[in-house]
């Protein structure tokens, strides 16, 4: 028996932070399993078997798994589920392996991103200084997800509501992009 | 001089209510908020600012604008200071420091004045033919004499402490330009719902508007400018961005933006100065109006010779008599508007001159009026104080309004290669050729000049935008103003044969330099602009490239359109450096990568270095350690000795999946991977397309249709991308995906004999770790600690018996924690990248040095990786005959023949009794080190015909460094050559 035991430690610590009109957090409870398409197929169904409402458009999002998760289409041949799990992904992943044989080819990516929420009255000026991406509502809606890049650095970013947001980014360099998140809220208040 | 004594009593824009104070030159004065540095400095009778770049004479102020060429001064004191700041875009504020540049002694006593007597020798190209002999001085005297004085003022040398910082913005429609033609186009996209937004330089938004005494729909033009901005703020829709220069166009709608978010201010409390904004339109309209172009005429440098456009300005927006006794000089109707608005603020005209002999557009009383005349002569050292007419007439002046024309402002429809158009009406360069994407011009800027016209056509390319986005248009309102006379004459210059005339003020060309220029064979005007300098510096030329063009087409007899036109690139108007440098400072230049065991290693004594983007631990020293060699020794030694740790999470980790993913491997490898059984881990060699090795790393089959690559850290980007082209391009129809996961796993060497033994302690039961369950290079999935899913590997990089062990990254630096734990009874040591770098040259693996983009599989000695049996990419143009000549060199060992001789990497290998030189250049020494486990320096280096050479001494030498050494040529493998250890 072995005597030692592993505990799971926050990139970033759990970090929280409100500002003037913008909050920061770090979000440490979602498990991510990256979802490849075989070829020929259409994502139909993974849809089906994940029990998501839609197939969603590359760009966009829907609830699954009987809404404790989300399905977001990251390209054409590729799927990110996030699920509230993150101290079970690894199980996850070979569960899904074996109910999506055949349909997808999935991956435990939990570790590999860190994920930040941020939200409030000011988020939108916020993300202005970092954000390539157009975040009006009319052009980024509830649900849409993106790839691009924040200060050189690789970020998903989906809409979670008017005024807040999911960023997802590359773990080992948590620290930078929390500095860079940090940076511009910090530019934009008063 | 009393406080403002040229402030006039009433009118203008400023707020007299608030006073502000400032300091030019030492000495203190007072202006009103809503004053400029220069509308300050004139409204205190402070007209002499500066002096000219080349002949130091005293310069005034000479526009109000941004194509002011004159009075560049240096703003701001200490580690703030920021020279060549234009006075005339410096919104004035409480505590404004600023100080006149470009003089030797007072700005009243420039001992560098003395170069205007020197003025027949300075000519264009002067420095071309000056400098020439004796050759002797080019280095110490000429060139240190011709930086002394080149440049305008003085960079504080000391770092910058403002930030700045940058952003991204997204619109339908961008309006470059919110004077009158810019607000009417807003109003009608606005009120019809597009997202626009309105950018302006000034502080103030409404253009001439501001500065001129225009009415609009019964209105006069300021207030029905800040009615359209009030109604403008009012709108989600609309975003006003003034104190905004949008300084470029660039591709596919996209602009480039500074605003001036806290130049205004004393302080910038901590935050970003400026704001360098890239804009994404959907489309464009310019409308950035005209620039009033002045005429040549002798000695028309004397501060106090203005633009009359400019004149206007100061008297009506910022209620400033720039003299007591102004005269016009004008060869268009717009010029007289300028002697009618003095009148009407009452400020003294004493003369109009047109050169044109036409009836006086409009009629004033008690200015003599002087038709078809011009300008022969000023006088005035520091200021002016007459002109000299043709006519042979002396006029008492100091202040003379220079009306030429104007110029649209057509800067941004080059930056895309758009070629201007000549307009013969107008006597003006208009937008020609092609326009930025998505990009339409409309007012001033186009060449409508006059007010009404202007905001119709504004309006009207507002409602045509639209159309083309698809968007319903709320018709725009119909406008009541005027459309005033601006019929011109070209008048460029006036011809002179002795005195000069100066073309551009700011880098002192004359219209004597033109025309020495051309005579001197410099026809075109890309030509002329270099070598004259005409339209070069700050101001690139707003005020004189029509005129210096003018006059080289009379030069040449040619038309000015025949002549052709310089095009204008970005910036419009200067971006400072640090604006464009951004957040990217310092510590925060790039993004830093840390290892999972970062923390860790931080608190027990790391050393870090940064490899790429990541930070890795160099060594860990110890109390009694006088230096990293103790370090690194010791970590070797024990790591030899018993068991060391070292975190290889930086190493590029692809996960791989498909039923071709066995396929795609065997493509993209040169040795084969069909065949590598599940729960096997092969090393692989990955060349370029053209033969050259690329890359290598070991590569694990944990499923039937699943692998795991590892990469080197320096390649894992690269390699991903390469691997992703390949599956994307080459081989669509293969089943194969790929993600990265080097972020997701931490990664853990063990190595030493007493790796495993560390090892059992950790993984669960029932995982066995013999030799005969798990031999060398098997890999697995399993827990360890209880249940914490993890990876393991038998590869080995430093020769020991050895181990890779993977768990989730959020558990890494726990997973050190343990390792070390479970390790202390075996005296387990952290090893960093230098111990790493050993061991791997005492067991004679090639890494970064060896792949360095010039080496092939078999100067490497893996030649037999090269599989005949298959196709992989790089191996056809591999067994090209040149990629393999008889005498190829060859990876191998080298040891010092004097045990204590030091090696040196970068050294290169001359066969003994041969002279030193290139010509006998044998190869290079591509990686050395102390090893500690022999005790001397030893090194790996590529040498020709090296496998067959094992024992010949050859010198290593190093001339730049004093190194020339001997050492035999030995096996790469230094260590356990048989590997009998790794396999243990």
């Amino acid at each position: 028996m072995v005597e030692y035991t592993l505990q799971l430690e926050p990139f970033l610590g759990g970090y929280a932070q409100q500002f003037e009109h913008v909050s920061l957090n770090e979000v440490d409870t979602m498990a991510l399993i990256s979802l490849a398409l075989p070829n020929g197929q259409d994502g139909t169904a993974v849809v089906q078997a994940l029990e998501a409402s839609d197939v969603p458009n590359v760009g966009a999002s829907c609830p699954c798994l009987n809404e404790s998760g989300t399905l977001m289409r990251m390209a054409q041949d590729q799927f990110l589920l996030c699920v509230e799990d993150v101290a079970n992904s690894f199980e996850m992943n070979k569960d899904l392996e074996q109910k999506l044989a055949g349909i997808a080819y999935t991956t435990d990516q939990t570790h590999v991103w860190v994920a930040l929420d941020i939200g409030g009255p000011a988020t939108l000026t916020a993300l202005e200084r970092i954000c390539p991406v157009d975040l009006d509502i009319s052009a980024f809606d509830i649900g849409a997800v993106a790839r691009t890049s924040m200060e050189h650095l690789g970020v998903i970013i989906t809409r979670i509501t008017e005024t807040n947001f999911r960023l997802f980014s590359a773990s080992s360099s948590a620290g930078s992009f929390l500095h860079a998140l940090e940076t511009s809220i910090e530019n934009i208040t008063t | 001089m009393t406080e403002q004594s040229n402030r006039l009593a009433h009118g203008g824009l400023i707020n007299r209510d608030k006073r502000l104070s400032f300091k030019f030159n030492g000495t203190g004065f007072k202006g009103f908020e809503g004053d400029t540095l220069a509308s300050a400095l004139l409204a205190n009778g402070k007209g002499f600012v500066g002096r000219s770049f080349k002949y130091h004479r005293p310069r005034g102020i000479f526009s109000a604008g941004p194509e002011e060429p004159n009075a560049l001064v240096q703003l701001r004191s200490g580690a703030h200071q920021e020279p060549n700041t234009r006075a005339t875009v410096a919104e004035l504020f409480d505590g404004l420091w600023a100080s006149s540049q470009n003089h030797m002694g007072s700005l009243e006593f420039d001992l560098m004045s003395v170069t205007d007597l020197a003025a027949p020798f300075l000519s264009a190209g002067f420095y071309y033919k000056t400098f020439m002999w004796p050759k002797a001085f080019w280095e110490k005297v000429y060139e240190p004499l011709i930086r002394r004085s080149a440049g305008l003022g003085q960079l504080s040398m000391k770092d910058d402490p403002d930030t700045y910082d940058k952003g991204f913005l997204h619109c339908d429609l961008l309006i470059i330009g919110a004077g009158p033609a810019g607000l009417a186009a807003a109003l009608t996209a606005g009120r019809s719902g597009a997202r626009v937004i309105i950018a302006d330089e000034d502080f103030v938004m409404g253009g001439r508007l501001n500065a001129e005494t225009y009415g609009i729909n019964g209105m006069e033009g300021h207030l029905w400018a800040q009615n359209a901005v009030a109604e403008l703020a009012a709108m989600d829709n609309v975003r006003l961005m003034s104190r905004t220069t949008v300084y470029g166009a660039y591709d596919h709608g996209v602009f480039g933006a500074l605003e001036r978010k806290t130049d205004h201010l004393a302080q910038s409390n901590g935050k970003p100065r400026q704001i360098l904004w890239r804009i994404y339109s959907k489309r464009s309209l310019l409308t950035a109006g005209a620039t009033e172009r002045p005429i040549a005429f002798p000695n028309n440098d004397r501060p106090g010779v203005m633009l009359a456009g400019a004149v206007r300005s100061y008297v009506n927006r910022y209620a400033v008599a720039p003299g007591h006794k102004v005269s016009v000089f004008t060869n268009n109707d717009d010029g007289w508007r300028t002697a009618s608005d003095l009148q009407k603020q009452g400020v003294e005209v004493v003369a109009v001159i047109d050169v044109r002999n036409a009836p006086a557009p409009v009629s004033l009383n008690g200015v003599e009026t002087i038709h078809g005349a011009h300008i022969v002569d000023t006088a005035g050292r520091k200021g002016l104080k007459s002109i000299k007419l043709s006519n042979g007439k002396t006029i008492a002046t100091d202040c003379l309004a220079v009306a030429g024309g104007w110029n649209p402002n057509v800067h941004l429809t080059c930056h895309q290669r758009g070629k201007p158009e000549w307009r013969e009406d107008i006597l003006a360069f208009v937008p020609g050729g092609t326009l930025p994407a998505g990009m339409q011009v409309a007012g001033a800027a186009s060449g409508t000049l006059t007010l009404k016209a202007g905001l119709q056509d504004a309006a009207q390319s507002a409602e045509t935008i639209l159309n083309d986005l698809g968007m319903a248009v709320k018709k725009s309102e119909s406008f009541e103003a005027e459309d005033e006379a601006h019929s011109a004459t070209s008048f460029w210059h006036v011809k002179t044969t002795g005195k000069r005339a100066w073309v551009d003020l700011q880098n002192d060309v004359t219209t004597k330099d033109i025309k020495l220029s051309y005579q001197e064979g410099f026809r075109s005007v890309e030509h002329l602009k270099r070598y004259s300098t005409l339209g070069m510096a700050t101001d690139q030329g707003k005020t004189s490239n029509i005129a210096g063009l003018a006059i080289l087409a009379e030069c040449s007899g040619k038309t000015i359109p025949e002549t052709g036109t310089t095009i204008f690139r970005p910036p419009y108007t200067p971006v400072p450096i640090g604006a464009l440098a951004g957040r990217a400072r310092g510590k925060d230049f790039r993004p830093y990568r840390l290892t999972p065991s970062h923390k860790w290693a931080e608190a027990n004594g790391a050393t870090f270095v940064e490899t790429g983007n990541w930070l890795r631990a160099q060594w860990f020293a110890r109390e009694g350690e006088k230096g990293w060699r103790d370090s690194v020794d010791r970590e070797v030694q024990m790591t030899r000795a018993s068991v060391g740790i070292c975190d290889v999470t930086t190493l590029g980790k692809i996960d791989i999946q498909g039923k071709d993913a066995a396929e795609f491997l065997n493509h993209v490898y040169t040795n084969a991977f069909l065949k590598l059984p599940v729960g096997k881990t092969r090393y692989g060699l990955m060349l370029r397309e053209d033969g050259i090795a690329y890359d290598d790393g070991t590569t694990a089959r944990l499923g039937e249709n699943h692998f795991v690559m590892t990469t080197t850290t320096a390649n894992a980007v690269l390699v991903f991308r390469r691997l992703e082209f390949a599956r994307q391009c080459l081989w669509p129809d293969l089943d194969v995906h790929l993600i990265s996961t080097t972020d997701g796993w931490a990664q853990f060497a063990v190595a030493g004999p007493n790796s495993r033994a560390l090892l059992q302690k950790v993984v669960d039961a029932p995982f066995d770790l013999s030799s005969e369950a798990f031999p060398f290079m098997a890999c697995a999935e399993l827990t360890v600690c209880g249940g914490t899913p993890a990876r393991l590997f038998r590869i080995s990089f430093s020769g020991e018996l050895a181990y890779e062990i993977a768990v989730p990254s959020k558990y890494g630096n726990a997973m050190m924690g343990v390792l070390m734990q479970a390790g202390e009874e075996f005296g387990a040591i952290p090893y960093g990248t230098e111990a790493l770098g050993v061991m791997r040259i005492e067991k004679g693996h090639a890494a970064g040095n060896e792949l360095n983009g010039q080496t092939t599989a078999a100067n490497l000695g893996l030649g037999g990786f090269v599989s005949a049996k298959k196709d992989c990419i790089g191996k056809t143009l591999s067994q090209r005959p040149e990629m393999n000549p008889e005498d190829d060199i060859r990876l191998v060992g080298f040891k010092p023949v004097n045990p204590q001789d030091a090696l040196l990497a970068g050294s290169h290998f001359i066969t003994k009794g041969e002279r030193e030189n290139m010509a006998n250049d044998q190869g290079w020494m591509s990686s050395v080190a102390y090893s500690p486990s022999l005790g001397h320096s030893i090194g790996l280096g590529f040498i020709k015909n090296g496998q067959n050479r094992m024992g010949e001494i050859v010198k290593v030498v190093n001339p730049a460094r004093g190194v020339n050494v001997e050492a035999e040529i030995v096996s790469p493998h230094f260590y356990d050559p048989e590997g009998g250890l790794q396999r243990g």
